[in-house]
């Protein structure tokens, strides 16, 4: 028998502009880490060296911080186009997880607007759009609008970094390269809801640090993914 | 770099936008049912704490005290961006303490 889902699962799905605005607003918090991170960036993209054009070309094709790094290491080794590629596509594996994830939400909704908002995706935008989901959200749009709330300032502080990577602070200095943990440590406080999360967190935490320590951060993401996901799975009755 | 960077970077961007809208696209196929649902529901949750875990487990004392201030934060407030910012602070607060 189905679980009765959890509020905002059903429901009339709806993809407004109100939606992005709401998203984008509240998407806000998550800029100022992305602005320094895109500045690092851009301060390495200088190193390699890729034109100011060049390195903005690549945040708004490839926007991922993890992935355009890999890729200028690669790049700067004087790697194959297919070493590069493989770098980026190992570093954006857990994407294909997120997308998954979002199509009990926007399978309904038109290509048109499901898929510049997939182009946009990123971890804090694609936790924080599902949370609020969870909690009753049916707009979509608010998952495009978060998305560009980090988008923009990754194409900002790309170019900030690259035309002037020195005057900026280090993320490290300002602690905003811890972000991402903590504002998951804060999703992960506010969704618990006891018991029924236990065996799947569990094999997530196993199987994440089990990857990171065989130094496999990348996959550590991944692997916690469908660890947990494949123990939620295994569960059986209802919820 | 050459000029011939620029077709490297599109294939670059082709490879990314492949992995965010291909799982998506696939699950278009996959039949719905209460497990695949719960399959999904826990993602975020153990996504979380794939992010979360190895960087309490590797441990650094300024992380794990930024780690405590969000969780902190947010049990007391119950806003996540703002204890989110807290913790931040809280790491960058740790880390001068630690290295003076």
């Amino acid at each position: 028998m189905a679980p009765p889902s959890r509020a905002g699962s059903d429901g009339a799905v709806t993809f407004t502009l109100r939606g992005v605005r709401s998203g984008f607003l509240q998407g806000q918090a998550l800029a100022p880490g992305v602005v320094l991170y895109g500045v690092a960036f851009g301060a390495l993209a200088a190193q390699v060296p890729l034109s100011t054009l060049e390195s903005l070309l690549m945040s708004a094709l490839v926007f991922s911080g993890s992935a355009q790094l890999a890729a200028l290491e690669t790049l700067s080794r004087g790697a194959a186009l297919a070493t590069v590629v493989a770098a980026v596509l190992v570093m954006n594996a857990r994407y294909v997880l997120y997308g998954a994830a979002l199509r009990p939400w926007m399978g309904r909704l038109p290509w048109w607007q499901t898929y510049p908002s997939l182009y946009v995706l990123g971890d804090a935008n694609w936790a924080l759009s599902l949370n609020r989901h969870a909690a009753g959200l049916n707009d979509a749009g608010f998952v495009l609008g978060t998305g560009l709330a980090t988008f923009l300032p990754w194409i900002g502080g790309t170019l900030a970094g690259r035309v002037a990577g020195g005057l900026v602070p280090d993320p490290q200095r300002v602690g905003l390269d811890f972000m991402l943990v903590a504002f998951s440590t804060t999703l992960l406080v506010g969704s618990w809801s006891g018991r029924k999360h236990l065996a799947p967190a569990a094999a997530a935490v196993l199987v994440a640090v089990a990857l990171d320590r065989a130094g496999q951060p990348g996959w550590a993401i991944v692997g916690a993914g469908l660890a947990g996901g494949l123990v939620a799975a295994l569960r059986s009755g209802p919820a | 770099m050459d000029g011939s960077v620029v077709p490297a970077l599109v294939a670059l961007g082709i490879a990314s936008f492949a992995c965010r809208a291909s799982g998506f696209f696939l699950m278009r196929y996959a039949p719905r049912s209460a497990r695949l649902d719960r399959t999904l529901e826990a993602m975020p949750l153990c996504v979380m704490l794939g992010i979360v875990a190895p960087a309490a487990v590797r441990g650094s004392v300024p992380e794990l005290v930024g780690i405590a201030a969000a969780g902190l934060a947010m049990a007391l407030s119950g806003r996540d961006l703002v204890s989110a910012l807290a913790g931040v602070a809280a790491v960058a607060a740790a880390r001068l303490v630690v290295s003076a």
